[in-house]
């Protein structure tokens, strides 16, 4: 199981044969994820380590299954890109890209809610669900199968969340990266809401920061639906008021947007609120997961 | 990028939408050019001028003088004053307030609005929520009437002039790739309606849109803002690096955001206090490493570098490589304390070790290190 990839996916790479895209997909297809084909404007015909390149994404759906896409596209090609993609009926798309405009954004996941497509991204090391798919730049290495959900508005704090876990022997269902924002596809809700009717994923930890108010719609929609433990670390409690913290969309700018306000709310919502990486184990064991 | 207010009216009047005739002043020698009863206002780019006092009327002219040189000797929240933009003092009828922006939660553009303008709309919808009227509009069919009718009535405005004044927002914000355009309070005065005060933000991930005029906009704050720099901030700008000073004595880098954030508060956790957040963004090499450790050891308050990598994109083999490099070449060496893992991490560990440096797997224990080593010092 697991939740949006398992082993049956197959997957589309944009933007394959550019110097990060074919990087990052040999290591993905080294571990095991079926990536079906690639699109690059002008490589149609050839292949890259055994996958074939199509010019179009139509080119590429009118030959293979495809169940996602993932783009290695730069910010001022991603709109038409990821457009591209949604207009082929691809179900889901991984926006990696950080700094798509915003007007672009909307554009995006206006158009994907009217295809009914899921986007994750933008700004995300995408997922995955280790041993079975991994649809992303992550350091798989230290990541293990498991029955822990992870999801994380930061890349870098899921890895070090999974390594972790993996190091107390906790393995991961699927780790999704929801990406830095300020406009996001798929929400930590939504997420959630996965995980909560994956029967592989018995626990799940959400990994927020400071910076807008979507920790507080999880947070309701935790108290309301959700029956699995959910262990949450909110980063950023000693960020300053206004400033950027690498993230476009983690800068406090209301009293919902800071660290005490997240974590007072998912705490009142039920969730078990861990102060560092390092408690996440601990709290783990409490459950007896 | 926010613009200053001068900036924003001068978008706005480019657009159709009337603001108040105006100068601007560079210094207290051009106080010739106003006339009088004017609306003296600092020009720093920061909310709540009014109640710190950058905002004045001034109904006589043998009071101008005075008024204008205090305002040029002013600091506003950091800021010393510039420039002052000296306004006609306008009659109001009435203080509406109006905004087009992203609605970050729904991924949606909003109109705002409500009849309370002149305060903060924070504390509006917080105490009477109902009074702010927000419509989403859709992304794809772009402003309609009937988006426009709840918001006359609740205004009691004149449809067919608000719809002129709402479309010419609504355009100005897709033509310059804006996030926020926000005119309040907007005044109802014997001519119709005037944009008392306008805050815009552009986009800066959509400048490549609008080069030239990013680059004058940036031109013109930069000769505004005379805010005291300190040599880290000034070796951080237009690296893409991103830069936050902070008041400790570790200084710290990260690959991630996230890991970043979680590093600063380790740091505060473990009994220390950080100098600085820094975070090298997605695409880094051995140079942005290099030139994130010149940044942070700008800052001479630093005693002990902290520097914590989990690499996914970012290739460790080229972190340790940058560290290395740096550390080849310079003078400054305060402890270093490396965390290193992920991608090609082998390789950039192996890369430390020549310079002496025995890195970490686990980020809590290096942290406490650090800390530990400024204690020691």
């Amino acid at each position: 199981m697991a939740i949006l990839i398992n082993r049956e996916t197959q997957v589309l790479i944009q933007g394959i044969t550019g110097k990060v895209g074919s990087f990052q997909s040999q290591i993905m297809k080294d571990y095991g994820t079926k990536i079906v084909a690639g699109v690059t404007p002008g490589k149609g015909g050839t292949e890259i380590f055994g996958v074939p390149v199509y010019d179009l994404v139509e080119e590429a759906v009118a030959e293979h299954r495809i169940d996602a896409a993932f783009g290695f596209v730069p910010a001022r090609f991603a709109k038409e890109g990821a457009l591209e993609v949604l207009s082929a009926g691809v179900p889901f798309l991984v926006l990696t890209t950080e700094g798509i405009p915003e007007l672009d954004m909307l554009k995006i996941v206006h158009f994907a809610k009217i295809r009914g497509a899921k986007v994750l991204g933008p700004d995300t090391p995408g997922l995955i669900s280790p041993g079975k798919c991994k649809l992303g730049v992550h350091p798989h290495a230290l990541f293990m199968e498991g029955p822990v959900g992870i999801l994380s508005r930061s890349g870098s704090l899921s890895y070090e969340v999974a390594r972790v876990l993996t190091s107390h022997g906790m393995g991961q269902s699927t780790v999704v990266g929801i990406g830095g924002g300020p406009i996001w596809g798929l929400s930590q809700q939504e997420v959630l809401k996965m995980f909560q009717d994956d029967p592989e994923t018995k626990v799940v930890v959400l990994l927020g920061e400071v910076g807008g108010r979507m920790e507080h719609a999880a947070a309701e929609f935790i108290s309301q639906h959700m029956t699995k433990p959910v262990v949450a670390l909110i980063v950023g409690r000693m960020a300053p008021k206004g400033s950027q913290m690498g993230h476009a969309g983690a800068i406090i700018e209301g009293d919902e947007g800071t660290a005490e306000s997240k974590i007072a709310a998912l705490k009142k919502a039920g969730a078990l609120i861990a102060k560092s990486s390092v408690e996440i184990p601990e709290i783990i064991k409490k459950i007896g997961v | 990028m926010r613009l200053l207010e001068f900036q924003a009216k001068r978008m706005l009047q480019e657009h159709g939408i009337p603001v108040p005739k105006g100068v601007l002043m560079t210094s207290p020698g051009e106080m010739n050019k106003v006339t009088y009863p004017s609306v003296l206002k600092a020009q720093v780019p920061v909310g709540g001028r009014g109640k710190a006092g950058a905002i004045q009327i001034v109904r006589r002219e043998e009071d101008g003088a005075a008024m204008v040189k205090k305002l040029f000797d002013a600091t506003v929240k950091g800021y010393p004053v510039q420039a002052v933009l000296a306004e006609e003092w306008v009659e109001i009828r009435k203080e509406l307030y109006l905004a087009y922006l992203i609605d970050k939660e729904n991924n949606l553009p909003l109109v705002m609005a409500s009849a309370e303008g002149g305060v903060e709309i924070e504390e509006v919808a917080r105490k009477n929520p109902e009074r702010v009227i927000q419509k989403h509009i859709d992304p794809f069919l772009g402003l309609q009437d009937f988006n426009l009718r709840p918001l006359t009535k609740a205004l009691k405005a004149e449809f067919q002039s608000l719809r002129a004044l709402v479309e010419a927002m609504v355009r100005l914000f897709h033509e310059q790739d804006a996030t926020l355009v926000e005119i309040n309070p907007l005044a109802v005065t014997a001519k119709g309606l005037v944009a008392l005060d306008a805050k815009i933000v552009l986009d800066d991930k959509a400048a490549y849109r609008h080069e030239e005029l990013f680059k004058s906009l940036q031109a013109e704050q930069r000769g505004f803002d005379k805010r005291v720099r300190s040599p880290s901030e000034e070796l951080a700008e237009g690296t893409g690096i991103t830069y936050v000073p902070l008041d400790g004595d570790v200084g710290m880098i990260a690959d991630g955001a996230g890991t970043g954030m979680l590093t600063l508060d380790l740091i505060h956790q473990y009994g220390g206090k950080a100098a600085n957040f820094c975070e090298m963004g997605g695409l880094s090499n051995a140079e942005t490493m290099e030139k994130s450790i010149q940044v942070i050891l700008g800052n001479p308050r630093v005693k002990v570098l902290l520097i914590g990598l989990i690499g996914g994109m970012t290739r460790m083999d080229e972190m340790g490589e940058g560290i290395y490099q740096y550390l080849k070449k310079a003078d400054r060496r305060p402890p270093i304390v490396v965390r290193i893992c992920g991608t090609k991490a082998d390789v950039g560990k192996a890369r430390l070790k020549e310079v002496g440096i025995e890195a970490y797997e686990d980020l809590s224990a290096a942290v406490q290190d650090a800390v530990r080593r400024v204690k020691e010092l």
